[in-house]
């Protein structure tokens, strides 16, 4: 199935409907008159997108730029979900199964308070990525997002499981108040990462300049570092030998908290 | 009027101090005010300044027109607009905010207040950390420790520290300022660390690791080495500094931007607010926010009274949504996303970011204000109105959550605010063929 955009909306469309879950086995005349919001008037999908049934593989690809376009795919549970341009705030958020592609950039929140499933983005995301609404203490608890540009702040504030994974940069306080979970970033870290964490794991390939209250363990090679950067390269990500073979720093942290949380840092 | 008119006990509103010991004495002819006694530089100016002027009360694109006319051409700007925001509201008074929400709330609009340009992030750490806080009356009366961290009240609240913090006598501290002990956090030697007992000069940007220190220290955890280079505070000082804080009887820190707007915002803020609840492990310590605009904090709460949050608040499904960065307004403006634009009191074409104004540009926007701004200037609807305080009464928030009562001095020929906003709220009601049942 294939959804193009054919109006660009002229202020913020909420399309919760934009997910696999609701539009397969359904027909291109039932999709159309699915609800979305355009700003504060209630509209149908259609009024945005041509829709064009296809074969029944589990698959829709939503076409054109929806970077106005929010909360595509949230609380898709299963289905892909592929996204050919950029998309705006809150993709995949609250997901539980299923995956998502975008062949561009996201916004901010992109899988916020995800339970389960995967997210690929091939561009850049914005702030918050697998993080806590505000307010909230828990993140992302399950799945997995792969971001093969940067992300800006807070990547994975709060996050209690699964894997955020960031090829390019992230912004400061990436992994603020991880309770558990992995987040892996193969450029550089912002200022303050780990701020709060409880436990979990922040691995950067580059060299980074920690919080006062993190402390250096020891510089070792950790066989799981080997096993996780493995399945990233297969998962699309570019990581020299080095990396994978590489020793790392580790850091504990955060000492205000219970310091159980671990820093790595690739040490060739 | 024909005798001098002096009005006692006025209410300052120039700063978030909101002194309300002013003196006000008024010209004979009821057109100006010619004294206020008590008041400091900034709150005199801002009362001998005001005179009643002649601008048309109300210009569409430019053309004085009649306010009916205006409250019209705006309520039909924002009834046919799909993404109506409503923004300003800290200078001016509860009842005219809490028309602001009906109005935002009607339209399923935004609202948003300039709370979300300089504490924001302190609403957003009250909500992670919660607030330990008291009222400046308690802290004056108590508070043997008092500690102000990136802020300047010498220059920007005048009377802060005579009134309200440790230049003042306290009940239980007679000995005034000789019973304090007085610390300055900031990234320079301002006029207001040059009063103080301790002065930590951090290098900007690195409040977030100090406070992080601080905390660490309080705690009994590990705090590295490193930190005196990387912050330009040695251990020595933050120890001995924790050992005070810990070992007074009531303690206070004061924040204001220098912490709320620099990099790390709400962690910042969030890190101070932990600080002062670690404390209270050994002694009792509270944190109040030094706000700068007259009844900013009557804006947050009144926004949190009626929608539940404080600012960046979203209407769009018909229910108040709290989300800063996505709703709030510089954010709404500068993606693109705000189709009109409802101001009241204040200058967003003055101060927002480049990006932001641009979109101004582009949209209609309709403003409440007593002069001319920048903003009113590129309006498609702008109202004259008067100025609070000084010609219209109500009820203003002073920084530390006292709601106090205005007492005008003058009178205005122009409309107040609320007045403005009530029409502007009917006329709205009319034209989406809403009607509600008579009270
Ligand atoms: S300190 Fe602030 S409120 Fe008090 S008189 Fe001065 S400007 Fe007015």
């Amino acid at each position: 199935m294939r959804l193009s955009l054919h109006t660009a909306p002229e202020v913020p469309l909420e399309t919760d409907c934009l997910c696999p879950d609701q539009l397969l086995g359904k027909s291109a005349k039932e999709i159309a008159k699915l609800l979305v919001f355009h700003g504060n008037q209630r509209a149908e999908l259609g009024e945005f997108f041509h829709i064009q049934e296809g074969a029944q593989n589990g698959t829709v690809t939503v076409e054109g730029d929806l970077a106005k376009v929010k909360q595509v795919g949230a609380g898709m549970s299963d289905g892909k979900l592929r996204i050919v341009g950029n998309v705006g705030a809150h993709l995949g958020a609250e997901m539980r199964g299923g995956e998502i592609v975008v062949e561009g950039s996201a916004g901010d929140w992109v899988g916020r308070e995800m339970r389960g499933g995967r997210i690929t983005i091939l561009g850049d995301a914005g702030h918050l990525v697998g993080s806590a609404v505000r307010g909230a203490a828990v993140g992302m608890t399950g799945g997995e997002i792969f971001i093969l540009g940067s992300a800006k702040n807070e990547v994975g504030n709060g996050m209690r499981r699964g894997l955020i994974a960031i090829a390019g940069d992230s912004g400061d306080f990436t992994g603020v108040n991880l309770k558990a979970g992995t987040v892996v970033v193969l450029g550089n870290l912002g200022l303050r990462s780990g701020a709060g964490m409880v436990r979990g794991t922040i691995l950067s390939t580059q060299p980074a300049e920690l919080l006062p209250t993190f402390c250096y363990d020891t510089t070792y090679r950790p066989p799981i570092v080997r096993t996780l950067l493995l399945y990233l390269r297969r998962q699309g990500f570019t990581i020299e030998d080095v990396y994978i073979n590489g020793p790392y720093r580790r850091f504990s942290g955060d000492a205000i908290e219970l310091n159980k949380g671990e820093i790595l840092l690739y040490a060739g | 009027m024909s005798e001098a008119n002096t009005i006692k006990n006025a209410v300052c509103t120039f700063c978030g101090c909101v002194c309300d010991d002013i003196e006000l004495v008024v010209a004979p002819d009821g057109k100006s005010i010619t004294r206020a006694g008590n008041a400091c530089e900034l709150g005199r100016a801002w009362f001998l300044e005001h005179k009643v002027e002649d601008y048309p009360v109300a210009l569409i694109d430019g053309q004085e027109t009649s306010l009916e006319e205006a409250i019209e051409a705006a309520a039909e700007i924002l009834v046919k607009a799909k993404f109506p925001a409503v923004y300003g509201l800290s200078d001016t008074t509860c009842e005219a905010q809490k028309e602001a929400v009906a109005i935002a709330d009607f339209l399923n609009g935004n609202i948003d207040t300039t709370t979300s340009v300089c504490h924001g992030p302190s609403g957003m750490a009250f909500q992670g950390i919660g607030e330990s806080t008291a009222s400046l009356g308690e802290i004056k009366n108590r508070a043997d420790f008092i500690l102000y961290w990136g802020g300047n009240p010498v220059e920007a609240h005048p009377r802060h520290f005579e009134r309200y913090s440790f230049k003042a006598e306290g009940k239980y501290l007679p000995q005034g300022r000789a019973a304090r002990t007085v610390v300055v956090v900031d990234v320079r030697k301002t006029k207001s660390a040059q009063e103080a007992d301790i002065f930590l000069q951090v290098k900007p940007g690195c409040d977030f690791e100090v406070l992080w220190a601080l905390r660490a220290l309080v705690r009994g955890r590990f705090v590295d080495a490193s930190i005196e280079e990387r912050t330009g505070i040695s251990m020595e000082v933050l120890k001995d500094l924790v050992e005070r804080m810990k070992a007074c009887r009531f303690g206070v820190i004061f924040f204001g931007m220098g912490l709320s707007m620099t990099r790390g915002r709400h962690f910042n803020v969030a890190a101070l607010l932990a600080l002062a609840t670690d404390l209270n492990q050994f002694t009792h310590f509270v944190a109040n926010p030094v706000r700068g605009h007259g009844n900013v904090t009557g804006a947050d709460n009144v926004v949190s009274w009626q929608t539940g949050y404080p600012f960046g608040v979203n209407f769009n499904r018909g229910y108040p949504r709290f989300n800063p960065g996505e709703f709030t307004t510089v954010d709404v403006l500068a993606r693109g996303e705000a189709d009109a634009l409802l101001v009241v009191a204040s200058d967003p074409a003055a101060n927002f970011p480049r990006k932001a104004i641009e979109h101004l540009h582009r949209i209609p926007v309709i403003t409440l204000d007593p002069k001319p701004t920048r903003t009113s200037q590129i309006a498609k609807v702008a109202f004259t109105v008067a100025p609070y305080g000084v010609s219209v009464g109500g009820t203003v928030y002073r920084m530390d959550n006292v709601a106090l009562p205005l007492r005008p001095a003058i009178k205005s020929p122009y409309p107040s605010d609320e007045e403005i906003l009530r029409r502007l709220k009917e006329k709205i009601l009319e034209l989406k063929g809403i009607k509600r049942q008579a009270a």
